[in-house]
């Protein structure tokens, strides 16, 4: 890696900044928390060391120096204390615990944006499995965290304790991936220290006392192992319910931050709109298809349509099977063909429409492609991706 | 760096206080080398966040001296750990509750030898005992007795009678000049003291009790005088109380001596430090019949601060509030920025206009429009619990040490309850989602 000179400057309120690559849309950016400061890595990017925004300059030396090294946690100390603005040099390799950061960073990042997807092909990542690794790279970068950051992770390994015994068990089968046993040996250890117990953890603890590795006979099935309800009829494109003559149609726009994860298809083209002639009315069906997770009762989606660039009106859509739909009267004149945009939104969630980011979407659903397709992706895949991957040459 | 590469000089021994790259636990450096070896107290040379070089090998010399007491201390931990394990005690973080007396066996004994099981147990039991019968148990049974709550009542009759309103006594102007003196290392503002002298935290508490309060005392017309910290116009006079429930806590000032008490005793971290629960009960009784609920100035103080502070919070950005913006609103909103792109980033949004559709969210949102509210009730626990152990601020930094601490807290709360949120909506799907573990959750907490 070519030597690299970062800028260090310092803002008004204090904050001192570690310039790194410049991110795109929220959806591309892998953020983790960190003591004293927030970290960003641009998801798209060369994988390296991520832009830092430190608050509290004491308190990130107790990592500063671990993960830009020595010559950058000087220059902001020095900065903080009122030297003018600077450049560093950067580490030509990362260190551990950045390399750590890293991929701590990107499994938060795929445990809300990985554009899981029916229609593109890209099978979802079991939440379990990604989970449990995340609390053990939690545990890994425990030098980085305040105690709130360890404690996230703490919970995330209590509140999927049931999926440690499937891992035991792919620990056990004849080809384990190679970080398993690490990722198990750090649940444990965390566990350890912050005093979790239990049943799981217990035959976790003898599993890895058993020390060297027994291989069962029987191959995997890794489908099977971590068993997910996967039943999914797709009916999209599937004739509307309603009777009427159809005046014009179109896909609408899947903006990914105006709902939380799980509830939508991540396909560009999992929006879709019919307008009909109802005599002299008009009214508009909407159809989502939804995420294979997608909660089923009691939530409603909502679109969002404009007609004719007029302010938008909501229209309230309930899951059916696959898909999200809901209809509603359209007041616009008969004669006219109308210019019709639809968004999907969650109410309540949706942070307000953003600029057209197709482009970014499409740069992440290829870098997922990717990820599941190439085992030398870096960061190395996840045991989600693994499995996700093993699961989508069966079904996808 | 410098503890960093001295720990490893010490090879595998101490591995129980180590992290899994080999680096000292952030505990460890928190609760054994800083306080109980380098003890910055001492070497005040040795306390800054970047060493020069004569001061680096002298922190070095220090841990690599420690290097037996160390493995021993790690040999204790990790039999406390086996023993805690055996005896089937799962409450708190073991490295919180163990570390520093692990440092303090090794000190005294070296190694675990034998026996070292037997003392292992006994200091599991005391740690285990600290709370010495102040618990929430103890304070029901206390104000169980019906002749006893009869008394209690009458006392705070008489004390709640006896309390002087002045109305237009608040006087809040010195609070801006503290609070812009917040955050900047070392300064401290005399104006605190002034505060503190002046008894500006009684007077905002006697202003209250008036029934003809100004109705401007924040400098905003649509914040009330007491900022949420009452449901009513004027503090109602408290009652005894014989049950909580964290869920359905009244405000502040409208809570009986059993829930101001409750949340004390619920709090688990400082219970050693605590009066017994009699003597707890009749403290609380004058306390809650004080002004603004407290008996020290100083924390009286702090409510005005933080009432000033309070109410130029601006979480969602909207830039609304900043007139009279401090040092401290900078700090505090600069924050909620940081926070509000993190939350972006990991898709944890709430809506940032009113939407009636929105449900549990919109609630949420509606929370962060006034953000006052949540942090005044935070702001107003933690005084009264420093103030039932005795704990005075006494300077400026203490108190921004706790003004801080709350809006970190306000922000952390608000991200929680995003993710809960989410997870409730993610799951509403299954009809047969048990309700049982909630229930048991809800009567946990109201026991």
């Amino acid at each position: 890696m070519p030597e690299q000179r970062w800028a260090v400057t310092r803002a008004e309120d204090g904050t001192v900044r570690i310039a790194g690559p410049s991110a795109g849309p929220a959806f591309t950016r892998a953020v983790l928390d960190v003591a004293g400061a927030v970290l960003t890595w641009p998801v798209l990017g060369p994988t390296g060391l991520p832009a830092a925004e430190i608050h509290d300059v004491g308190q990130a030396q107790q990592w500063l120096w671990a993960v830009y090294g020595e010559g950058t946690a000087a220059a902001v100390d020095a900065l903080a204390s009122g030297a003018p603005a600077t450049e560093v040099t950067l580490p030509e390799r990362p260190t551990a615990l950045a390399e750590a950061a890293a991929r701590l960073a990107l499994g938060h990042w795929a445990a809300r944006w990985w554009p899981a997807s029916h229609l593109d092909g890209i099978p979802p990542l079991e939440p379990a499995l990604l989970s449990l690794e995340l609390a053990a790279l939690t545990h890994e970068c425990q030098q980085l965290l305040e105690e709130s950051g360890e404690v996230e992770g703490i919970e995330l390994l209590e509140e999927h304790m049931a999926a440690l015994d499937p891992l035991i068990r792919w620990q056990e089968s004849a080809d384990p991936p190679r970080q398993l046993d690490r990722v198990l040996r750090l649940i444990d250890d965390a566990a350890d220290n912050s005093g979790l117990d239990g049943e799981a953890v217990r035959r976790l603890r003898s599993a890895l006392e058993q020390d060297h590795h027994r291989p069962t006979a029987a191959p995997l099935d890794l489908a099977e192992l971590f068993v997910r309800q996967r039943e999914f009829a797709l009916a999209a494109g599937s004739p509307g319910t309603e009777t009427g003559r159809v005046i014009v149609r179109g896909s609408g726009t899947n903006d990914w931050r105006r709902y939380p994860p799980g509830f939508v298809d991540a396909a560009e083209d999992a929006v879709s709109w019919t307008a009909y002639a109802l005599g002299a009315g008009r009214r508009i069906e909407v159809e989502v298809v939804a995420d294979i997770a997608a909660p089923a009762g009691g939530v409603h989606l909502a679109a969002e349509v404009h007609v004719d660039g007029r302010p938008p009106s909501r229209v309230p859509l309930a899951r059916r099977d696959d898909v999200w739909s809901g209809r509603a009267d359209l007041d616009i004149p008969a004669s006219t063909t109308p210019g019709i945009e639809v968004g999907v939104l969650l109410p309540g969630f949706d942070p307000g429409p953003g600029a057209d980011e197709r482009a970014a979407r499409e740069a992440v659903r290829a870098l997922a492609r990717h990820r599941l397709s190439d085992a030398a992706a870096q960061p190395a895949p996840f045991l989600a991706e693994i499995a996700a991957a093993a699961a989508g040459e069966e079904e996808f | 760096m410098v503890i960093d590469g001295a720990w490893r000089g010490l090879g595998p021994g101490p591995r129980a206080l180590s992290g899994p790259g080999g680096a000292p636990l952030t505990r460890t450096v928190k609760l054994i080398v800083l306080p109980l070896i380098v003890r910055p107290a001492l070497r005040p040379d040795l306390a800054a966040d970047f060493l020069g070089a004569r001061e680096a090998e002298q922190l070095d010399a220090l841990i690599r001296e420690s290097g037996a007491v160390l493995e021993a201390t790690a040999q204790w931990f990790t039999l406390l750990k086996k023993t805690r394990r055996a005896l089937g005690i799962v409450a708190g973080n073991p490295q919180d509750l163990y570390f520093q007396r692990c440092f303090e066996l090794a000190t005294e004994h070296g190694a675990p030898g034998p026996g070292a099981d037997a003392v292992a147990r006994a200091v599991l039991e005391d740690v285990v005992d600290a709370s010495g019968g102040r618990t929430v148990e103890a304070l029901k049974e206390h104000l169980a007795d019906a002749a006893r709550r009869a008394r209690l009542d009458a006392e705070l009759a008489a004390a709640w009678d006896g309390r002087e309103a002045l109305p237009d006594a608040a006087d809040t102007g010195l609070a801006a000049e503290v609070l812009e003196a917040c955050g900047t290392a070392g300064a401290d503002a005399p104006a605190f003291a002034a505060m503190v002298r002046a008894g500006h935290g009684s007077l905002l508490g006697q202003a209250l009790w008036a029934a003809a309060h100004p109705d401007d005392v924040w400098g905003r017309a649509d914040i009330p005088p007491h900022l949420g910290l009452t449901a009513h116009r004027v503090p109602p006079r408290p009652e005894v109380g014989r049950s909580a429930s964290t869920a359905t806590l009244p405000a502040p000032f409208d809570r009986t001596l059993f829930e101001r008490l409750f949340t004390v005793l619920q709090a688990s971290t400082h219970r050693a430090q605590l009066p017994p629960v009699p003597e707890l009960v009749r403290q609380e009784v004058g306390r809650s019949c004080a002004p603004l609920g407290l008996h020290d100035e100083s924390l009286r103080v702090a409510i005005v601060l933080g009432g000033r502070l309070a109410v130029g919070l601006d979480p969602l950005g909207s830039g609304a509030s900043v007139a009279g913006s401090t040092a401290a609103h900078r700090i505090v909103n600069s924050r909620w920025r940081r926070e509000a792109s993190v939350l972006r980033a990991r898709r944890m949004t709430v809506s940032p206009h009113p939407d009636p559709d929105g449900g549990v969210l919109n609630a949420l949102a509606q929370d962060l429009r006034t953000p006052w509210a949540a942090y005044m009730r935070r702001l107003w626990v933690r005084l009264h619990g420093r103030d039932v152990r005795d704990a005075a601020l006494p300077d400026t930094a203490s108190a921004w040490g706790v003004l801080d601490g709350v809006a970190r807290s306000v922000m952390m709360d608000h991200r929680a309850r995003v993710r809960t949120a989410l997870r409730t909506l993610s799951v509403t799907a299954a009809p047969s989602e048990p309700a049982a573990p909630v229930a048991t959750v809800a009567e946990m907490r109201s026991a």
